[in-house]
């Protein structure tokens, strides 16, 4: 059964501070997956991709990524891993490219060029990030989507403080990712336009 | 992320930052300044406290600097790009670590020729003045990580980092400030400089785990 | 050997039925073997040749100097324990001690100062043994300090561990360079606990006065772990008992 799974979570147990989060949660992450982890504010959704990525360690349960146990060794895990948090993980007094070619090193210019040029910041990659508005530092995040090779996409929040034009164009990108065999877990609020999704809730 | 393009990273941004650099120096500077002007400018009193003043207003300089060495990191989210960039994170803090050292301690060295002049640092001492700082303030960055590292998530963390790091200081000052006493004296230094680097590399095998470990439970 | 009792630790609700009944006695047999000494120590051990009647402040003093550093080297070795094995009585011990180890630091300090005035002429001197308790004490409120501004528990808990840790490493070190560094700058030139040969009416008074303040100092750790578990545990249910068990 592991062994069609591309991610396995099994009897999952968080504690943040004083509270239980997703009390037993299992499920399984296959290639070509959608996953939308659906909850209310504090349900655990944040805390539920930080333990994926391996950020924060769960009080029970374990983790396992093609069929190897990686519950407290993820560096396996974290290499297939794309993971974008609440705050972007820009760095404000770099430029554009510059945030790009530190996470991502090996790219050509060309490849930063298409990238760019797909969430309509071409005309940005010198300027320095502190001039952006949020929605295209939100962008410049994005970017990494384009950019990297990694399989499994932890998105938390991604549409935050995009704009309808980005929103489509996200979308349009997870579609393609997960066409190619990858897989993507995203957080939202808002409801996918064109994408189809298994869901996940997390109760309180 | 590559460790090449995460020390690429951290000059550019040490450069970009610049005035962070300046303002910790200008603190030292102002430090020393305070020790004439508040005690006695007469080369009486100057000349046997040099050493001692110099190494004190770098302690408190490299703390003012150290303090906020993971806020930006902390706050824009490239600290938990970090912590689950599947590379060494004791490795990439060592590497932040001795960037941040290299940063500060360059233009110290420059500037300390002038200092040593104008508080009449008595002759022969000079180069192994020099030789404790450039083997002793590494400790003092690697230790400092830690502190700052703990003390990250918090708004106000500069007393406290003092609070924390200055008595883990103390060994380092000491060996340093007597190795040039010593040399003034015209006795065996190479001893003490032996421990300068014992405490070193004994920081450099504990701090960068220590701090990684830190920064790990700070990002949660 | 069996490591059952070493795994139970891990559990603060065994800690707490376990510790319940053990702190009282502690505490009392403390309490009384600390004023036994005491008692013994300053009112029928004989005088100094040397010191006279002042040497007789060393039954608390060297207690509580004692106590001071033992407290601290349990506070690293748990916080070693808590970041190996994640223990969670661990970080409730540092809580519980770190304080009590920073009051036994002062309690030296202030004996010395004392004890310093008619020996000295001075309240403080640079003393090798005063300056390394000095900074235990530092060391002690540095850890107090973070523990108090951290408000989020599981940070609070590693962040303290970390530094004990650090600091069981860093005080061997520290107390070497500060001997040394007082050779160095020549201090006192008699001590107040290195005295050669001490007959056996001096040093029971203060060997059963040392090991009355240990056992205080346990149960006093033990109550304020106690405390704390009910604190940390409060949404558990045998907690609620607990609490329910006597009134309220």
């Amino acid at each position: 059964m592991q062994s069609s799974a591309f991610l396995t979570i099994s009897d999952l147990w968080i504690e943040r501070g004083e509270r239980d989060l997703c009390k037993r949660l299992s499920f399984d992450v296959f290639s070509g997956d959608v996953l939308r982890i659906l909850g209310e504010n504090g349900a655990g959704k944040s805390s539920l991709l930080k333990v994926i990525s391996g950020a924060i360690s769960p009080l029970e349960g374990k983790v396992f990524y093609g069929g190897q146990e990686v519950t407290n060794d993820r560096h396996s895990l974290q290499e297939s891993i794309l993971y974008l948090g609440h705050s972007a993980g820009v760095k404000k007094v770099l430029t554009v490219e510059e945030n790009l070619r530190w996470y991502c090193p090996s790219v050509s210019s060309s490849e930063l060029h298409s990238a760019l040029e797909a969430l309509g910041l071409l005309s940005l990659l010198d300027s320095s990030v502190n001039t952006l508005s949020a929605g295209q530092i939100r962008r410049v995040a994005l970017s990494r989507l384009w950019l990297s090779k990694q399989k499994l996409w932890l998105l938390d929040e991604p549409f935050s403080s995009l704009d309808a034009e980005g929103v489509g164009i996200l979308e349009k990108r997870i579609m393609q990712h997960t066409a190619s065999g990858g897989a993507v877990i995203l957080t939202t609020h808002q409801d996918l336009l064109s994408l189809h999704s298994r869901d996940i809730s997390l109760s309180l | 992320m590559t460790y090449l393009s995460f020390i690429k990273t951290e000059f550019l941004v040490l450069w970009r930052r610049k005035q962070d650099v300046f303002n910790a120096l200008l603190f030292f500077i102002i430090v020393v300044v305070l020790f004439p002007l508040g005690v006695n400018p007469s080369s009486d009193f100057l000349a046997p406290a040099a050493d001692g003043i110099i190494w004190c207003a770098t302690v408190l300089a490299i703390l003012m600097a150290i303090e906020g060495m993971f806020k930006e990191d902390y706050t824009d989210g490239s600290l938990e790009q970090l912590v689950i960039s599947g590379l060494s994170l004791s490795l990439l803090m060592l590497l932040k670590t001795t960037a941040q050292w290299l940063a500060v301690l360059l233009p110290l060295l420059l500037m300390m020729p002038l200092l040593a002049e104008m508080l009449y640092l008595p002759d022969g001492s000079f180069w192994v003045l020099i030789v404790t700082l450039v083997i002793g303030t590494p400790s003092l960055f690697l230790i400092g990580s830690i502190g700052a590292a703990l003390t990250v998530s918090l708004k106000q963390g500069a007393m406290l980092v003092m609070l924390l790091m200055l008595p883990f200081y103390l060994p380092v000052i000491i060996f340093a400030t007597s190795a040039v006493r010593a040399a003034q004296l015209g006795l065996p230094y190479l001893g003490l400089l032996a421990m300068l680097l014992a405490v070193f590399l004994l920081s450099l095998v504990i701090a960068p785990f220590m701090t990684a470990i830190a920064i790990k439970a700070s990002t949660n | 050997m069996s490591w059952t009792w070493f795994h139970k630790l891990g559990s603060p609700k065994w800690f707490f039925h376990w510790s319940k009944s053990l702190a009282l006695p502690l505490f009392g047999f403390g309490c009384i073997c600390l004023l036994f000494g005491l008692v013994w120590g300053v009112a029928f051990a004989p005088e100094d040749y040397q010191q006279g009647n002042s040497f007789r402040i060393i039954y608390i003093h060297v207690p509580a100097a004692i106590l001071a550093q033992s407290c601290y080297l349990a506070l690293g070795l748990s916080g070693l324990v808590f970041l190996v094995w994640q223990m969670k009585i661990a970080p409730i011990f540092i809580k519980a001690v770190a304080p009590v180890g920073a009051v036994m630091a002062l309690m030296a300090l202030v004996s010395g100062a004392i004890w310093g005035k008619p020996t000295w002429g001075t309240w403080w001197v640079w003393d090798a043994r005063l300056t390394s308790v000095l900074v235990l004490f530092l060391l002690y409120m540095g850890i107090i300090a973070l523990q108090n501004s951290l408000n989020d528990v599981t940070l609070a808990n590693k962040a303290v561990a970390v530094i004990s840790v650090v600091g069981l490493i860093n005080l061997p070190i520290i107390k070497y360079s500060v001997e040394w560094w007082n050779t160095l700058h020549q201090g006192a030139t008699f001590t107040l606990t290195e005295k050669p040969a001490m007959p056996a009416e001096m040093w029971v008074p203060l060997l059963i006065s040392t090991i009355g303040l240990y056992c205080l100092v346990a149960g006093l750790a033990l109550w304020r772990m106690q405390t704390e578990i009910l604190i940390r545990e409060h949404r558990s249910n045998w907690v609620k008992q607990e609490v329910m068990k006597d009134g309220l």
